[in-house]
């Protein structure tokens, strides 16, 4: 039929299996996408203790006001080395990871649509990583310019060394990774559904990576054109960001945050479906206005391409623009709180298991919110006048990020840590865990929305000795311990569960979508028989029979 | 309560306008938040699993009425802070017309060049304004994109080379109201800090009348010494001082030095004894500015203290 | 199989984002030259205008290899492959020659934005075409080996959705470049 060298594997040909030749040449020649995925998940929890460790020196650096612990070159290199580390080579391949594990069990598929590209994908993403991580071992040191290294400071004269080459080349090779998985995640869930998964059957979780991957595949090609353009400025002396030979500053403001702002609901929005999964199972509910969820999403994705000039509110675009983004942004709102006031309801009349995957799930809820509604307030021009640039804005990321996405990724580990491994998480620790990472999270942040207010401006190495800030930059380091503390009980966790943890079996949960209908941790082909699809929740039409989800779904 | 400063002790009209909508806003931020954190706590309390409690709850799958309700009442409440965010933004923001502005600041990395066009004052980092006028600024920069934040008096303003902005500045009363570059701009960043100095009329025109001034070179003594170092070191390559050769921009204008608070955009308060140590070794005290470590012997420090204290003298 | 095409066409789209971002920075810095050189001064868009010609034949060619694999010709798939193939180099032929005649003129990447927008944004268009030729060669190279019997074949379909594709953006940037300097 076609060609002799097929494109791609033809599925009736079995994959290379993990069981049959093992050791480290089976992960690195793997294209198993539960072998991809857990290898996204061990290099993105490296990245998480480095740029933790990272933020922890910066924590320490300002614990108090003239502290000389971190000269200011060391300090710039470590915040923007933490920034990016934690966006690039955490939360979003940690996402990318699990979807790449979750995709085709939770649709009843045997493997991604293009396996190999997925492999690609996986490689591009660490060794962009190494790139980016190898600039600390050169004369010139790390990339010192800010996660969103604003022209002209990033290039000549302004930054003579080589950080920010090595930073634009590491992100430029791992985004190209990124849009090769967004395009296999939107293949895979448009055309390898298992008979009967319609796509309004599909569990939430799947239509949030959707509406992620298709935002991978518009939007980082935005940021792609724009290191481009800075390798070319700081290879071939071309002159798009150099003010100084005609160039424009803002341009790569407008090329940064085209993509910026879409990639923080890249970051959030598979951090949804994490959750979309986890309340209704321990909730034992459906969720509640599936559709509405759904459509939410696609809102928020549509939403997040008109809004990134609410980054540039201080810039001086004019009032007209301003006033335009100002809106757009606060409109996000809107779909955000569908979801939100959903999950409330979907617990709302359940029988709530209060496991560690449900505290982490619950607490996201109060976390994300704050940051969400700080997030409404700076989308309003006057007050990001006030706040932007300052702690304020520390603190409103954080809050989204930390409080949102990584709360959703604990609650996942902790849920799916079963399937992936065949035994469970240890609870006690995971109460440990939970606790602290509360309490040390909310010191360390809220009290920075009053240190923002009060007029300490974010990314400096020293602070003015003003009455309060000394003591609440302390506390907030405090806090920053106390976080590291519980990230290493979680680490711990992991590692003796690993050897020790309780057999898990199929389904620990009683959850309902189809990744848990086949082994822990599920074999090669992932399903000897994909159960029958009538609903969205199959293992639930299964055990119930006698009051199947489906058809005439009741709507009270 | 003690002063906490920023939006906490707005002192202008603008800034006012600014702090009364944050309020606002998050006073609105905190009821909903507060609804979400009962229904919350209520579910925690009242759907928790208990012991006996076997077999599943009611399956309940939706009710778009209530999707309705809880669309329409978040775009009301949208709508709402939009419109205040609007006339806020017109508030602060008034359009300028063909005025010329009044105070050109201009950033470099790190310190402040400060300009009054119709006198042709120059100075750096400290910013002389008379207190209830409505200055108009123009900002620009030489280098990086910087930007300018009195938190007590305004709104934040990126200084973006090639692209002029322009703000309005007011302070209510007179007083010293303390700033800092917002965006990140090097090494330095956290020391290119602003202070805004509002005073009576009177005083304001007596501090713009001794800047004019144009003060005579001391000829003898270790002052004159110190004049003649500075003519010969590589200080005029990148200083002003009127009346001298020195007229270059690449450092502040030190022509009245003597007149301002602090030394290095606020790393050290202007005494005699600190300008020595400055000049000593600028680099200590600013790793990484550039104003190179002159390796001038102690000497030579202390004549050209003497010179920069005597200038303002007459 | 469908998955094939429709990874092509997300994959186009994708592409599609990053050439837009390209020509607005070029849109962007339109007109912002006040001296040396710029479009109108230092283009000849005659000249390209010929060797365009030849890049939107070879999209015709592309065409007619399709229909002759779903005809089951297999010569004639061989012989629009190749026609393709020279159609394309010719194109890049053109685009050197342009290149160096303003090398030439000291007219480089760095010289202003004119040369920087104009450099990136046509040299990124000569990656994709050369790009595309690998891959047309080795179609032609399967070809002659004796693969695809026909009616189909996602090799060929797929390449020759990127082909169009590349010829698609060929007729942006010429239009945006070319046509707007000098009508
Ligand atoms: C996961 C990441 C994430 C998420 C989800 C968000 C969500 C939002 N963000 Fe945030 N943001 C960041 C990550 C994120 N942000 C980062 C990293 C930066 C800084 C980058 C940097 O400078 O380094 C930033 C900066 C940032 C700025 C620029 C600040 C500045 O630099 O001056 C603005 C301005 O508008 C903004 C707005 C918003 C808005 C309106 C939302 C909305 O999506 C929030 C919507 C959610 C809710 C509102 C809560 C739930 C809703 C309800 C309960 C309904 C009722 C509510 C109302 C009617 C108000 N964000
Ligand atoms: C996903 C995103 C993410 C996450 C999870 C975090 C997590 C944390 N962040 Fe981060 N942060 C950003 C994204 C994120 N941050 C971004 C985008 C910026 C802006 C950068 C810029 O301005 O350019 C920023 C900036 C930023 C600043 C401001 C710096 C400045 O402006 O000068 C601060 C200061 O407090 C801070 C603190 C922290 C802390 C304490 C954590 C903690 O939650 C971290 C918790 C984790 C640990 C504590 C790890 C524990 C590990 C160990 C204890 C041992 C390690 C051992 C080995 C390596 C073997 N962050
Ligand atoms: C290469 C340029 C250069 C040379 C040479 C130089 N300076 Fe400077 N100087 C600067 C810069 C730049 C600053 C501002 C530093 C900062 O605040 O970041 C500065 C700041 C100062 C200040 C503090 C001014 C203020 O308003 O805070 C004094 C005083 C000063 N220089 C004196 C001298 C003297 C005296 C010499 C010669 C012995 C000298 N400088 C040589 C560049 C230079
Ligand atoms: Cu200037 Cu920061
Ligand atoms: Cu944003």
């Amino acid at each position: 039929m076609s060609s002799r060298i097929p494109l791609v594997p033809e599925n009736a040909v079995p994959l290379p299996s993990l069981k049959a030749n093992n050791g480290l040449l089976s992960w690195v020649s793997s294209i198993d996408h539960k072998q991809i995925g857990i290898m996204y998940l061990i290099i993105t929890l490296i990245y998480f203790l480095l740029g933790g460790l990272e933020a922890l020196l910066i924590r320490v650096q300002l614990a108090h006001p003239g502290n000389d612990f971190l000269t200011p070159e060391l300090y710039n290199q470590l915040f923007t080395m933490h920034g990016t580390t934690m966006i690039f080579f955490v939360v979003m391949p940690f996402l990318i990871g699990v979807g790449v594990y979750l995709l085709p069990l939770m649709i009843g598929a045997r493997d991604m649509a293009f396996p190999r590209l997925n492999a690609l994908s996986f490689w591009l993403f660490f060794f962009g990583g190494i790139l980016l991580y190898y600039s600390f071992f050169t004369q010139s040191g790390a990339p010192d310019v800010g996660w969103f290294a604003y022209a002209p400071l990033s290039e000549k004269p302004f930054s003579l060394n080589k950080g920010p080459t090595y930073w634009a080349l590491g992100l430029l090779a791992s985004g190209i990774g990124s849009v090769a998985s967004g395009l296999n995640n939107v293949v895979t869930i448009l055309t390898m559904r298992t008979p009967g998964m319609t796509m309004r059957r599909i569990p939430l979780f799947v239509w949030m990576m959707l509406v992620t991957s298709l935002l991978l595949v518009f939007v980082i090609p935005i940021i792609t054109a724009a290191f481009a353009m800075m390798l070319l400025d700081s290879i071939l002396g071309a002159t798009f960001f150099t003010p100084a030979h005609g160039g424009s500053a803002i341009l790569w403001q407008h090329f940064f945050w085209g993509f910026g702002h879409p990639e923080v609901y890249i970051l959030i929005l598979p951090a949804f479906g994490i959750i979309s999964e986890v309340i209704p199972v321990f909730s034992r509910k459906p969720i509640y206005g599936y559709e509405f969820v759904a459509a939410s999403t696609v809102a928020i994705g549509l939403l997040s391409l008109g809004v990134w000039a609410h980054h540039m509110f201080a810039v001086g675009l004019g009032n007209a623009a301003n006033a335009y983004f100002s809106l757009a942004s606060m409109l996000i709102a809107i779909p955000t709180g569908v979801k939100v006031l959903n999950w409330v309801a979907t617990m709302w009349g359940g029988r709530i298991n209060f496991a560690t995957p449900m505290l982490f799930g619950t607490a996201f809820i109060i976390e994300f919110v704050v940051g969400g509604l700080t997030g409404v307030a700076i989308a309003s021009v006057p007050i990001d006048w006030v706040v932007t640039d300052s702690y304020f804005i520390v603190a409103h990321f954080h809050y989204a990020i930390f409080g949102g996405s990584v709360f959703a990724i604990f609650a996942g580990v902790y849920y799916w840590f079963p399937k992936f491994t065949g035994r469970m998480l240890s609870e006690t620790l995971g109460k440990w865990h939970f606790w602290l990472t509360v309490i040390g999270f909310n010191m360390t942040f809220f009290i920075q929305h009053f240190l923002g207010v009060m007029g300490m401006p974010r990314r400096t190495y020293t602070y003015y000795d003003m009455p309060y800030w000394g003591s609440m930059n302390l506390i907030s380091t405090i806090g920053a311990m106390i976080l590291g503390l519980s990230v290493l009980i979680f680490v711990w966790n992991i590692l003796v569960s690993l050897r020790h943890g309780r057999p898990a079996g199929d389904n620990p949960w009683n959850a309902w979508t189809l990744e848990w209908a086949t082994t822990s941790p599920p074999a090669v082909e992932n399903f000897e028989l994909v159960p029958p699809v009538r609903g969205r929740r199959p293992l639930w039409d299964l055990a119930h029979p006698d009051m199947p989800d489906e058809p005439g779904a009741k709507t009270v | 309560m003690e002063n906490l400063g920023g939006l906490f002790n707005p002192s202008s009209p603008e800034m006012e306008a600014m702090a009364g909508l944050t309020y606002y806003t998050i006073a609105l931020c905190l009821v909903i938040l507060g609804i979400i954190v009962i229904a919350v706590a209520y579910i925690i309390i009242r759907y928790r699993k208990k012991p006996g409690d076997d077999g599943e709850p009611y399956q309940n799958f939706g009710n778009i009425k209530l999707e309705i309700v809880w669309t329409v009442i978040p775009i009301a409440m949208v709508a709402v802070l939009f419109l205040l965010t609007c006339s806020t933004m017109k508030e602060v923001d008034p359009p300028a017309g063909d005025r010329d502005p009044d105070l050109v600041i201009i950033g470099h990395q790190w310190w402040w060049e400060i300009r009054y066009p119709s006198s042709g004052v120059s100075t750096s980092n400290e910013i002389h304004i008379p207190a209830g006028e409505k200055m108009l600024v123009r900002l620009e920069s030489i280098d990086v994109i910087h930007d300018f934040w009195v938190p007590e008096l305004g709104r934040k303003i990126d200084l973006v080379p090639g692209h002029p902005n322009y703000i309005w500045l007011v302070a209510g009363k007179p007083g010293v109201y303390l700033g800092a570059c917002a965006e990140f701009c090097g090494d330095q960043h956290a020391n290119m800090r602003i202070r805004v100095v509002a005073e009576p009329e009177a005083e304001f025109k007596k501090w713009l009348d001794g800047q004019l001034a144009i003060p005579r070179t001391p000829t003898g003594g270790i002052a004159g010494e110190g004049a003649n170092l500075f003519q010969t070191m590589a200080c005029m390559n990148c200083h002003t001082i009127r009346g001298t050769a020195a007229a270059a921009r690449v450092g502040p204008d030190l022509t009245h030095l003597a007149d301002r608070d602090t030394i290095g955009a606020g790393v050290l308060t202007n005494t005699p004894e600190n300008l020595a140590k400055w000049l000593a070794n600028p680099q200590r005290y600013k790793q990484g500015a550039f104003m190179p470590n002159m390796k001038l012997s102690d000497s030579e420090v202390k004549s050209i203290v003497a010179y920069l204290e005597a200038l303002d003298e007459q | 199989m469908a998955n094939n095409r429709m990874l092509v066409g997300f994959f186009i789209a994708s592409e599609s984002i990053f050439f837009l971002m390209l020509i607005l920075a070029y849109v962007n810095f339109h007109g912002s030259v006040t001296d040396g050189p710029t479009a109108v001064n230092s283009l000849n868009p005659v000249v390209t205008g010929i060797f365009s010609l030849f890049l939107f034949a070879s999209s015709f060619t592309i065409w007619l290899a399709g229909k002759s694999l779903r005809n089951k010709n297999h010569f004639m798939l061989k012989v629009w492959i190749l026609a393709t193939i020279v159609l394309g180099a010719v194109f890049i032929f053109g685009q050197g020659l342009e290149w160096s005649g303003l090398l030439d003129k000291n007219i480089t990447i760095s010289r202003n934005v004119f040369g920087t927008t104009f450099f990136t944004l046509t040299g990124f268009h000569g990656f994709h075409v050369c790009v595309g030729l690998i891959m047309l060669s080795l179609l032609l190279g399967l070809a002659l080996a004796g693969d695809f019997k026909g009616p189909k074949s996602d090799a060929v379909e797929c390449i020759s959705l990127y082909w169009h594709f590349v010829d698609g953006v060929w007729v942006v940037v010429f239009s945006v470049i070319y046509l707007w300097a000098f009508l």
